[in-house]
């Protein structure tokens, strides 16, 4: 832009612009409001949304706004869900308060205007007798973008100091960087990675460097650091990522963490819960004998 | 950085893996755990039965697999795979039987199945074969044999080896237990391939099917009911120790 000498602003032509450059810069081209349109399209598409199960609508506010939370205990990944859904989570003692919907290119479902209670990716429960102590069942992918808006939407803006977070989830045995071969690893093996402000002892060995956490656990790691929020992650790495009764019970040493204390429901009880679980989803693959 | 050497199977990384055939070891792992043990004048095998389902025929989902009258395999790892390899090593014991009038010896159909293993490591597009397998029987002389091969075409001889999923609690479990009593009659060989096995299996003996090869005998599999017999004798001499173990400390 330059000033002339009669005080108006012109635009300067640039002798480095050529014609066609020119044409592009022009903001109400067709091409540009399609391109805007598919963008907007895709946001939409990508939105996470936190319904209440009670009233089947969206939250306006982040879930642990909504409700108080001194407790919160979230499994990622199959094999951390079939963990707490066989020793933890009863449907005597918990009570479903909310879901997240959220679609990105690992969803199976193609709908995303019409999930049924079925296709809900990630629970929520809290604990009917204190409903300041939640549980979270995750079972899809979160993708990088939609991270953010997932820790926005349930965990608070100015959270309550007294939470503390426990995160269980597992990991391909090949992804733990070690000097030895994987071939000599006892797995599946627990690894814990807790932010400064957890005091509390870990129930195994913490993770050494240079490995590294991933996806929705490092999310949520990260936002519990900032905030100074006590929490400790549990990272089962396994040779078998598909539901697996040995991976489950890797998890097992949790059991006796103050997290877990007075959730636990009757062990052998929950073994069978277990293996009918894991005999289910067993019998559906034939590839592998 | 090892995902640029590791889509074409004739390229090594710079630090010396042929990560497709690292990769089809981890294929191995996900199969259900096999246990071979060769004892003194028996040799056993000792497979995880995978569950079926209701509507699906049992006899179709075999793991232990006759190569000839006195030779049997066990794989674990991706099931088409095993049937390809079974297929060519059944047809190469006849030829080998109609062409020298000799039945092959087993280290001759484990170096043949070792060698078509290691032939698909070193092809152009083909991957090598996900599976692992425990091959056992009795030679000529007598000699009962074990070997396992895996997906690089390699081969060894044993006295006792696990593969699949939980191999190495399996190992371990033998490496302890594997001894010159546990093995010098059958019925104990038998019973620590079922030992083992019940290390890693959760539901018991109905989940543990069981092979045997006797000198100058052929292969005979257990029926449930004999399994089941084993499992509840176990579990007796394993409460008789325990109270043993608990009236000595008192």
């Amino acid at each position: 832009m330059a000033a002339t000498f009669f005080g108006e602003v012109v635009k300067v032509r640039s002798r480095a612009v050529t014609e066609e450059e020119e044409d592009e810069e022009e903001p109400w081209a067709p091409d540009n409001l399609e391109d805007r349109e598919v963008r907007r399209e895709l946001e939409r598409k990508r939105e996470v949304e936190v319904l209440q199960t009670q009233t089947n609508l969206s939250l306006e506010i982040p879930l642990l706004e909504q409700y108080p939370c001194s407790k919160f205990i979230m499994a990622i990944g199959n094999n951390a869900v079939a963990f707490l859904s066989s020793f933890v989570l009863n449907s005597e003692t918990w009570e479903e308060i909310g879901s997240t919907k959220l679609w990105n290119e690992w969803c199976r479902t193609t709908d995303t205007t019409n999930l049924s209670p079925t296709d809900a990716f990630c629970v929520f429960y809290c604990l009917k007798s204190d409903p300041t102590v939640f549980l979270c069942q995750c079972s899809c992918y979160v993708a990088e973008d939609q991270q953010y808006q997932w820790l926005e939407k349930v965990f608070w803006s100015s959270p309550n100091r007294n939470l503390q977070i426990t995160v269980l989830t597992s990991r391909h045995v090949t992804e733990y960087k070690t000097p030895e071969s994987s071939c000599n690893l006892p797995s599946p093996f627990l690894k814990a990675l807790k932010t400064q402000s957890f005091q509390d002892a870990a129930c195994c060995t913490l993770l050494e460097q240079p490995n590294i956490v991933h996806d929705l656990p490092a999310a949520v790691l990260s936002y519990c650091q900032v905030w100074k929020i006590p929490a400790i992650l549990y990272l089962c790495y396994t040779d078998i990522m598909k539901l697996d009764l040995v991976t489950i019970e890797a998890f097992k040493p949790i059991l006796g963490s103050k997290s877990l204390k007075g959730l636990v429901e009757n062990v052998p009880h929950d073994t069978e819960i277990l293996k009918k679980l894991v005999t289910t989803n067993e019998i559906q693959s034939n590839i592998y004998t | 950085m090892e995902a640029r050497y590791d889509r074409a199977i004739t390229v090594f990384s710079p630090d010396g893996h042929l990560f497709q055939v690292e990769y089809a070891q981890e294929a191995v792992k996900k199969g259900s755990t096999a246990v071979g043990i060769r004892g003194t004048d028996i040799v056993v095998l000792g497979v995880e039965k995978k569950s079926v389902a209701k509507l699906q025929d049992e006899r179709t989902v075999r793991k232990i697999c006759a190569l000839d009258d006195h030779v049997c395999m066990a794989f674990a790892g991706l099931t088409a795979d095993a049937r390809i390899v079974v297929n060519r090593a059944r047809m190469e014991c006849q030829s080998h039987k109609l062409t020298v009038e000799d039945p092959v010896t087993v280290e001759y159909i484990t170096r043949f199945i070792a060698t078509l293993k290691q032939r698909y490591t070193q092809s152009n597009g083909r991957r090598p074969f996900g599976i692992s397998a425990l091959i056992v029987g009795f030679d000529d002389d007598g000699i009962p044999r074990l070997y396992q091969t895996d997906p690089s075409g390699t081969y060894h001889a044993w006295k006792a080896n696990a593969i699949g999923r939980s191999a190495k609690t399996v190992r371990e479990f033998l490496e302890k237990n594997y001894t010159e009593d546990t093995i010098a009659t059958d019925s104990e060989a038998i019973k620590l391939a079922i030992r083992a096995l019940l290390e890693v299996v959760q539901s018991g003996g109905k989940n543990i099917e069981l092979a045997i090869i006797r000198r100058n005998q052929p292969l005979k599999m257990f029926s449930a009911k004999e399994i089941e017999s084993q499992v509840v004798d176990i579990e007796k001499e394993k409460e008789e120790a325990e109270k043993k173990k608990s009236k000595k400390l008192i």
